[in-house]
């Protein structure tokens, strides 16, 4: 692949903390390399104190690596030219509390090379598209936590950017904010931009990374595609609509038949972030009723992705 | 308040600035150069331009627009945040202040000034403290918040931020300077007594400061007067009833700068020596002004303060120059037989005295070529400077110099006397009160009547009379003209009994022969000059005033009494056994009033600046230290620059009574007296001085980094004495004190900003 396509070119970066004296503290990445290609969405993965953020921080130039080189869209990280087509969502949204949402996405507009009504109304459609449009007049700091994230990714965008960084962009956001924000990332993906997130919701970063690295105590452990690292190559799945208890034994024992005498065959469950978005519609459908667990499990869509697993 | 204000000198300021910004500098760029060699080692060098090179690049690209988005975002922080919460105890203050700032038994102007005292004290210590917490906590606030990830993480540079945050500050201090300011002006304008012209005491008055000596009893130039006994020696003493005098020179009087009047403005200290009655003390002692014109103490007021020349001196002075060659043959004679009498110190006075003030002064001449005269000096002093005690030759060669000068000044009597004139207009006397009740300010008129001395008489009537001979009107068939009574009176404004007086004595010098008739023509018989002719006359006391009122006469102070636009003006004690104290600052000119209000915002704009560079600093520390340690930085910065900075420059220069830090702990220990030195024997003061050496070092390094916030303040004590604030002498300083600090806080701001790690654990 040729050096155009990577936006971001990490090679053996370090990073190493250390204390007033400059005794060593800890060493937070250790010889990491890797490439974001243009119009991926990568994920970065790892525990806590695996060396995400710190990467992430590397990258935007608020910290020096210890050594190592970056190129991100082709310039160094302390150049701070390549902050026009970047745009980040830290870990928590470290905006401005006393702004409104206008005040606050005005004022990050300001700071790029954007004509006022070129700002004004990509902030309008931004604080529409995160909904924000009822409290776009309210200060931030009466604003939740989700609504703070939803502003924070706004003020992310304002500059249409080339690459988008996310520090756990789903962190504090229920599952509807979460669903929002992941189709979101999909969205910009179809916008040919590139994003690179950085969480351990690792089911968030399973249902939109094209590609994803894992550190592990600063150090990359995996790196390759989603697909090709979650494929089950031991196993075969088969999905088909509602089977009856006879059609249940016959397939047993085909299976049989082929050696596959461990097969497990049983009603498919939907996830919980299914069912609680379901739940939220069907409210907002049908204000003042409850749901029993048989009409939730009438309701279940028949083609959902999350159903159980017969293997 | 300097009372002896001198004007900023922008040359020299930037020279100082430019040589400290490049120590400063060089510095910084060795700091850095060892940093980064510590933490990359040998790619240090690489490091090191890397980033220098890309300061400068963002240096290079300053937004304004970013700046200023910065700054909204400042200004919207302390509006939210309610800053301006501070103008409610200001308000507060002003509400109940006059209670107890208003005292009937003041003096009114006394009682103003109390009011714009309080008003401008009171604006700058309650904003002080807000932009010195705001400035200090904004930066470290934002980085321990992380707000200024999202910030820095967008197209804005480091340096970008630091200017935001100052000029948001700067901005919203200026806004609450102005409400106050405002208020407060109004405030002042509505406590002023309602009885009094509230223009007379609401104004500025705009001084100008002349230069002072003094002359002693026996009228020869010195730099100090007499000591009365008072240990404070700011004053200086005249002593009544002598020729003491106290001169002071004023620049640049025109009427161009005065109008069409000259004020004088004078506060004087008064000293008896005898009680005298409650009516003469309360009347205090008599004082008086004397508007002199004297080009021969232009030429010669520093020449021959030695003993061997002193006689010729006084003749050049008295303008009797035919004495003067007289008793310069006489010293060249003795400078061979007794030259003792010529040490080599006074000629060596007498060689500065005419290379400095004689023969730049006779080679300036507008009236008369009196260059051969300034030859003569030049030569003269040229040989008193080659005089060296013990050697004969030398003072041979002055010898030979003094007689040549006595032989030129001999030959250019009459032309030196005719163009030196002395002209006197004593001007009416005024009381000096003991118990100072304001300042004393007369004002005269551009044309000022006065009684001529003898040399005044002898000139005007040189003058008149040659003129009217030259027209043709001062004799008439072989007689002097009897219309000459009438020119006189009609047309010179003499008396008709002086008219009658000049008549009569030209008609006896006609009848004795010194005087020739032709036709309608007079002529001097030995072709001498009318002047020194009236002179004799004058002399000869045949012109003595038959009017009581004596010769009086007109004089326009700035075409008559002033030389290069400079005006002396000499002030007299005239109570015998009395004395007058003055002191520079003491008498000035004072121009035409300038408006309160105009002097009041000059006054404000220091605060403005004092505020700002406040911010800058905060703003500055706060770059590279957290919130509290930022503000008690700045704070001491501040305190050390207000209140302390003359004291460092004082112990600095050496100038400072009592010596460095370690003398001065000595003399505390020993209980002794600065002005008597620490007991100590020669070791030990050594190692107390070697000591002090090092601690006055580093104040001198303290004293340049540190600015001098006095210098802001300094304007608020003009408006508060009633003084115009000097645009020279105090807002420029202010200005350039605060730019000169702006620029370098501002790039060291951005480099510890950039170069830091924003979010280092």
């Amino acid at each position: 692949m040729s050096t155009q396509e990577n936006v971001i070119e990490i090679r053996n970066l370090s990073k190493v903390y250390r204390d007033f004296w400059g005794r060593k503290k800890v060493q937070a990445v250790k010889s990491l390399s890797l490439d974001v290609k243009k119009g991926e969405v990568f994920g970065l993965l790892g525990p806590n104190g695996s060396g995400k953020t710190t990467t992430i921080k590397m990258l935007l130039g608020l910290l020096f690596p210890t050594s190592g080189e970056i190129k991100i869209l082709g310039k160094r990280a302390s150049d701070v030219a390549k902050n026009e087509r970047i745009g980040y969502l830290p870990e928590e949204s470290y905006l401005y509390r006393f702004l409104n949402a206008d005040e606050t996405l005005d004022f990050y507009g300001r700071l790029f090379n954007i004509s006022a009504a070129e700002r004004n109304q990509r902030a309008d459609e931004l604080i529409k598209m995160v909904g924000l449009d009822h409290a776009r007049r309210r200060q931030l700091k009466e604003y939740s936590k989700g609504m703070t994230r939803r502003i924070g990714l706004a003020q992310a965008l304002i500059n249409n950017p080339e690459l988008v960084l996310l520090d756990e962009p789903t962190s504090g956001l229920d599952p509807i904010g979460t669903r929002e924000m992941k189709d979101l990332i999909l969205k910009l993906k179809d916008e040919g931009k590139t994003v690179v997130l950085c969480s351990h919701q690792l089911a968030d970063v399973q249902d939109v990374s094209d590609r994803i690295a894992m550190l592990y105590q600063g150090e990359l452990k995996v790196l390759g595609g989603v697909d090709e690292l979650l494929e089950l190559r031991g196993e075969t799945q088969i999905r088909t609509g509602n089977l009856s208890d006879e059609g249940v034994e016959e397939l047993k024992a085909l299976l049989a038949k082929h050696g596959m005498k461990d097969s497990l065959i049983q009603k498919p469950r939907a996830d919980l972030e299914e069912l609680f978005l379901r739940t939220v519609r069907e409210s907002g459908e049908r204000p003042g009723r409850r749901f029993t667990a048989e009409e939730m499990a009438a309701t279940q869509p028949a083609d959902t992705g999350k159903s159980g697993d017969a293997s | 308040m300097d009372f002896d204000p001198t004007p900023y000198n922008i040359g020299l300021g930037l020279k100082n600035w430019l040589s400290l910004v490049g120590i400063i500098a060089g510095l910084g760029i060795l700091l850095g150069l060892v940093g980064s060699f510590a933490s990359a080692g040998g790619g240090g060098g690489g490091l090191f331009s890397n980033g220098i090179s890309s300061f400068f690049k963002e240096l290079a690209s300053i937004s304004p627009r970013r700046v200023w988005a910065l700054a909204s975002l400042t200004l919207k922080e302390a509006w939210r945040r309610k800053a301006l919460l501070v103008f409610v105890v200001f308000a507060v203050l002003l509400m109940f202040a006059g209670w107890f700032l208003t005292d009937s038994n003041d003096r009114s102007d006394l009682q103003i000034n109390v009011h714009i005292t309080f008003m401008l004290t009171t604006i700058s210590w309650l904003i002080l403290p807000v932009v010195m917490f705001l400035s200090c906590w904004g930066i470290p606030e934002d980085i321990r918040i992380r707000s200024l990830h999202t910030v820095v993480t967008k197209p804005a540079r480091r340096v970008e931020v630091v200017l935001g945050r100052m000029l948001g500050f700067s901005i919203m201090s200026t806004v609450i300077l102005l409400l106050m300011g405002t208020v407060g002006y109004i405030w002042i304008e509505r406590q002023a007594p309602k009885d009094l012209d509230q223009g007379k005491f609401l104004t500025c008055r705009v001084p100008v400061y002349g230069g002072l000596f003094f002359l002693d009893r026996q009228g020869m130039p010195t730099s100090q007067g007499l000591n009365v006994g008072d240990p404070w020696l700011y004053r200086s003493f005249v002593e009544g009833n002598s020729r003491c005098r106290a001169v002071w020179m004023f620049n640049e009087v025109t009427p161009e700068k005065l109008g069409n009047e000259l004020r004088l403005e004078s506060r004087f200290e008064a000293f008896r020596t005898i009680k005298g009655s409650a009516d003469t003390i309360q009347q205090g002692l008599e004082a008086q002004y004397t508007l002199v014109k004297n080009m021969r103490e232009e030429a010669f007021s520093s020449f021959g303060v030695g003993a061997g020349l002193r006689e010729v001196a006084e003749a050049l002075r008295a303008g009797d120059f035919q004495s003067a060659a007289e008793l310069l043959d006489a010293a060249a004679e003795r400078m061979q037989s007794s030259p003792a009498d010529f040490p080599q110190v006074d000629c060596q006075q007498v060689a500065i005295s005419c290379a400095v003030q004689v023969v730049p002064v006779l080679r300036n001449f507008k009236d008369a070529d009196l260059g051969d005269v300034a030859d003569a000096f030049l030569v003269f002093g040229d040989a008193a400077n080659s005089v060296k005690t013990g050697d004969a030759a030398s003072y041979s060669e002055l010898s030979r110099a003094c007689a040549s000068l006595a032989e030129t000044v001999r030959k250019r009597a009459d032309d030196m006397f005719e163009s030196m004139p002395k002209l006197e207009v004593p001007l009416e006397p005024f009381r000096v009160s003991e118990y100072h009740e304001g300042d004393d300010f007369i004002t005269y008129p551009r044309k000022l009547k006065y009684v001529a001395d003898y040399e005044g008489t002898a000139r005007f009537l040189a003058k008149v009379v040659s003129g009217i001979s030259e027209a043709g009107k001062l004799a008439d068939g072989g007689e002097l003209s009897s219309g000459l009574v009438d020119e006189l009176s009609e047309n010179h404004g003499v008396s008709p009994v002086n008219a009658e007086l000049v008549f009569d004595v030209v008609k006896s010098e006609i009848d004795a022969g010194t005087l020739k008739v032709d036709g309608n023509k007079v002529e001097i018989a030995d072709g001498s000059s009318w002047l020194r002719l009236f002179d004799r006359l004058v002399r000869e006391e045949k012109l003595i005033s038959r009017d009581t009122a004596g010769w009086e006469m007109e004089a326009d102070i700035f075409d008559d009494l002033t030389v290069n636009d400079y005006l002396r003006v000499e002030v007299a004690c005239l109570n015998d056994q009395m004395f007058i104290g003055m002191a520079r600052a003491d008498l000035f000119l004072r121009l035409p009033d300038r408006s309160f209000l105009a002097g009041f915002s000059k006054a404000l704009l220091n605060i403005g600046l004092m505020l700002s560079l406040v911010i800058v600093l905060g703003v500055t520390a706060s770059c590279v230290v957290k919130g509290p340690v930022s503000f008690f930085f700045t704070l001491t910065i501040f305190v050390i620059g207000q209140f302390f900075h003359q004291l460092m420059l004082k112990i600095v220069a050496g100038s400072q009574e009592g010596g460095g830090m370690v003398e001065s702990a000595m003399l505390i220990f020993q209980h002794r007296n600065p002005s008597v030195g620490i007991d100590a024997n020669e070791g030990t003061e050594a190692v107390v001085k070697g000591l002090d050496w090092g601690v006055n070092g580093i104040l001198k390094i303290a004293s340049n980094i540190i600015p001098d916030f006095s210098t802001f303040s300094e304007a608020s004590a003009y408006i508060e004495n009633g003084f115009d604030v000097p645009w020279s002498t105090s807002v420029l300083p202010a200005i350039m004190t605060f730019v000169g600090f702006l620029i370098p806080c501002v790039i060291i701001g951005a480099a510890c900003l950039k170069f830091r790690e924003l979010e280092a654990k």
